[in-house]
């Protein structure tokens, strides 16, 4: 197929560093094309050796036919995708074949930074597709592990994987999986949060359906519970679906640690989401709306200490719950190097000199870092974000009703978490677990 | 799942204080209210297992879709829309009370539309939602409810103030004949059952309702607190002075530890909850009622997201309530309360006897027409 060269040459015009010459070993010539970059030494052993110095026309074609890296690769259409991926195309006595030689960015598995855990394996998800899916048969050991590849992102062209057991898999949520996938209609696919937006069907949710992991460990016990992972090249998290509540309230040192201290540390966890969500706007509701719903004694001490601030305690709680959430912020935003400056100064204003101001009082001192601590006691950094966004509703309503509000917008709150489905499946429903009904394996 | 069953007769069951049950029963306790309670808890307890036993029979199907089945058009439209306005009038009424308590014992000084839209607003926002999804927030906020429940009523059956001396006389009138009314009111106590007449589309075939005991007990548990508590706290006379009768008990206890004092105000909280359980569920019966009149209407239990009619009914019943608020005064909501209690005990054995006859049919094999269930595959 003499035409490769050329018709790769017409579509890749620009393209400087896309390597397309004629190799001639004074036997064969060879029309050769591929992005340097793209590819790894793989391509000196695999075909640059064996055709030049060690060249046998016999062992040669052997090779082609026999080494799975080599495949034919007769349409033109597929040329460019295939070299984008990294791969080399030869076209050798009018047969075009392609080599798959790829480079592999990381060659190791990354270290857990978001889902940190004590006793668990440290081993994280790295940014290479084959590393991440290699992490995941290495935990979830089993023939029935299926696998479907999947390009997705007109302009990044990005691979995703996805697998399941597929004696586990709910197929309902399966089928509506592959539907979504073929309605995806996304320019860049950079990191695996970009795929979410596709895949649920609301722009404008608040609490995360889809969780994102970096830990192959739960990427495991997901699978083991019949649940769908997609992987997404060059993105360090993969997405497990459907999902409920819980998953996100799930640390994997839960599934390390012994019965007792595992259930202690859940229901604080629990216990925390409940205060950050309620303690600012309970603190309004009670001084300015409801003071005699506390025993007298602490009513005073509350009123005490709000002496000397000269505004009404929403004010003073939206200047903390500023404050608290800059700080946040610009933590996470700053390069670690300035990082721990932020976190002085701000701990020096949060802590004393506020109050001492007579800008706010120490109770809501007090208030605010129950209210940042309990938010990161939350094990996923986006139901730790929703979280952290769901008491300004509170707070709101406690400005306009007092405590009676906050009741009744829990009840919203309950409500619409319960309204919310994961692909179908219940969000928020207790007692519902598969996992009971799910065969054993070899069963 | 028939535990989403139970949580339906708990707080029906406990939901009786914001429909002024003790309040009527308290009304009559010198003349009646002690038999009525003994009849009500006999009759509720067989109309209950009569009930659960007839939706047994239609595995699958809500009683919009039996009428449908069974009966002409236009008589299953009549009783559709009699049983979405009795279902319908029941939240309207406990969110009004609800709101009018907290009113008077939570924030005197705000301006008393303004929680009942807030309250309105969250009854809409609730019984707009699916079936499925109103089990599950029932089922959690009944759980979150639980330690709050318990705690109340133990400290009220031991407190140290409770009056047993007074409980005994008024349970001495058990010999006069029974009130009428008083009957009407204690056996709304054990209407909880009803609820099949939606939830039934999501019990599967082969869910036997069990541990049916419960309804007895649990149900005549809270109908002899919620009488006989008041009374033990403020005397056989005194009692009968108050409107809001359980907030004062509730008042009439304290918590010697913890943040808050006054038992009130815990109260009050749960019955927040309760109320707005009450009412996300009753309009959202009536709902269901309302949209099977339309002749191409499919009962849709797990619907995701909901369609647009469910928020447009929701809406109505919403501006039926501040309408209701409008027109309402203390003494007209007593009679409207009075009046629903009696109604409701008639459509409750209407349902039953036409139950049983399309039963009976059914067993007769003189069905027109198979209806298939709604879901065939629920957990």
């Amino acid at each position: 197929m003499a035409g490769m060269l050329e018709e790769v040459k017409r579509q890749f015009e620009d393209a400087t560093d896309l390597l397309a010459e004629t190799l001639d070993n004074g036997y064969w010539k060879m029309d050769l094309a591929y992005f340097p970059a793209l590819c790894d030494e793989k391509i000196k052993d695999g075909l640059l050796v064996p055709f030049s110095y060690r060249f046998d026309p016999d062992e040669f074609r052997r090779m082609l036919r026999a080494n799975p890296k080599y495949e034919r690769a007769d349409k033109p259409d597929q040329w460019a995708n295939l070299l984008l991926k990294g791969f080399v195309l030869l076209s050798i006595e009018g047969e075009c074949y392609s080599f798959k030689s790829d480079r592999a960015f990381t060659t190791e598995p990354g270290t857990t930074e978001i889902e940190s855990s004590l006793l668990g394996p440290q081993a994280a998800f790295s940014e290479d597709l084959n590393m991440n899916t290699a992490l995941v048969r290495f935990r979830y050991n089993v023939p029935t592990l299926a696998a479907e590849p999947y390009d997705k992102g007109k302009y990044s062209n990005t691979s995703i994987i996805v697998m399941y057991d597929r004696e586990l898999v709910n197929s309902t949520v399966l089928k509506r999986l592959h539907e979504r996938l073929e309605r995806i209609r996304i320019d860049l696919l950079n990191a695996s949060s970009a795929l979410i937006k596709d895949l649920t069907d609301r722009h404008y949710r608040l609490f995360p359906t889809i969780l994102q992991t970096e830990r192959p460990d739960r990427v495991a016990s997901m699978l083991r519970k019949g649940k769908i992972v997609i992987i997404v090249s060059g993105s360090r998290f993969a997405l497990i679906l459907p999902v409920r509540l819980f998953d996100f309230m799930h640390a994997m040192d839960d599934e390390y640690d012994s019965y007792w201290i595992n259930r202690f540390l859940t229901l604080m966890r629990y216990l925390g989401i409940f205060l950050t969500i309620i303690l600012p706007a309970s603190y309004i509701a009670i001084v300015s709306y409801n003071p005699e719903i506390f025993r007298v004694q602490l009513a005073f001490t509350i009123d005490g200490s709000r002496a000397g601030v000269p505004y009404p305690s929403f004010v003073e709680v939206f200047i903390m719950l500023f404050m608290i959430e800059a700080l946040i912020e610009a933590s996470v935003r700053l390069p670690r190097i300035v990082g721990s400056t932020a976190t002085t100064v701000g701990g020096l204003i949060l802590g004393q000199a506020a109050q001492q101001a007579g800008l706010v009082s120490s109770i809501m001192i007090i208030v605010t870092s129950v209210v940042a601590i309990s938010n990161f006691v939350i094990p996923n950094p986006d139901f730790s974000q929703a979280v952290r966004m769901t008491k300004y509703p509170f707070v709101l309503i406690a400005m306009l009703y007092g405590l009676s509000g906050v009741a009744v917008l829990f009840f919203a709150l309950i409500v619409y978490l319960c309204n919310l489905r994961s692909f179908g499946e219940p969000y928020f429903a207790v007692f519902t677990s598969r996992i009971k009904n799910l065969p054993p394996r070899g069963g | 799942m028939y535990r989403y069953f139970y949580y339906h007769v708990i707080y029906v069951g406990l939901i009786n204080i914001m429909i002024f049950v003790p309040w009527t029963l308290l009304q009559h306790r010198f003349n009646g209210a002690v038999s009525a309670i003994g009849i009500a808890i006999v009759y509720g307890t067989a109309l209950a297992y009569l009930t659960t036993f007839l939706f047994s029979k239609f595995p699958g199907l809500g009683l919009a879709d039996i009428l449908k089945a069974y009966l002409p058009r236009g008589l299953s439209v009549l009783l559709n829309l009699i049983g979405a306005a009795i279902w319908c009038l029941a939240g309207v009424l406990v969110v009004y009370a609800y709101s009018t308590t907290i009113q008077q014992f939570f924030n005197p000084d705000m301006n008393p539309y303004l929680f009942l839209s807030l309250m309105t607003l969250a009854g809409v926002w609730g019984s707009s939602r699916s079936t499925r999804t109103i089990q599950f927030a029932q089922e959690i906020l009944l759980l979150i409810c639980a330690p709050l429940i318990i705690m109340i009523l133990l400290k009220a059956v031991f407190s140290p103030w409770l009056d047993w001396n007074a409980i005994r006389v008024t349970a001495g009138y058990v010999t006069n004949p029974p009130s009428f009314v008083a009957f009407c009111a204690a056996s709304f106590v054990f209407a909880g059952c009803n609820t099949l007449a939606v939830v039934n589309r999501l019990l599967p075939a082969e869910a036997r309702i069990r541990f049916k005991w419960i309804i007895p007990i649990f149900c005549t548990f809270f109908l002899l607190v919620s009488f006989f508590i008041p009374i033990g706290f403020h005397g056989t006379v005194a009692v009968g002075e108050y409107l809001y009768v359980w907030s004062v008990t509730a008042d009439s206890m304290i918590m010697e530890y913890g943040f808050v004092y006054r038992v009130l105000f815990l109260f009050l909280l749960l019955y927040t909850a309760l109320s707005l359980m009450f009412a996300m569920n009753t309009w959202h019966t009536a709902m269901e009622f309302v949209k099977a009149c339309h002749p191409k209407s499919k009962p849709q239990p797990d619907q995701y997201p909901v369609g647009p009619a469910n928020w447009w009914i929701s809406a109505v019943f919403g501006v039926l309530t501040i309408a209701y608020a409008l027109w309402s005064n203390e003494e007209r909501n007593q009679m409207v309360n009075q009046n629903w209690l009696i109604a409701q005990v008639f459509t409750d054995l209407l349902t039953v006897l036409l139950l049983s006859g399309f039963a009976f049919r059914k067993k007769r094999g003189q069905r027109r027409s198979a209806p298939a269930a709604a879901v065939p595959d629920s957990r």
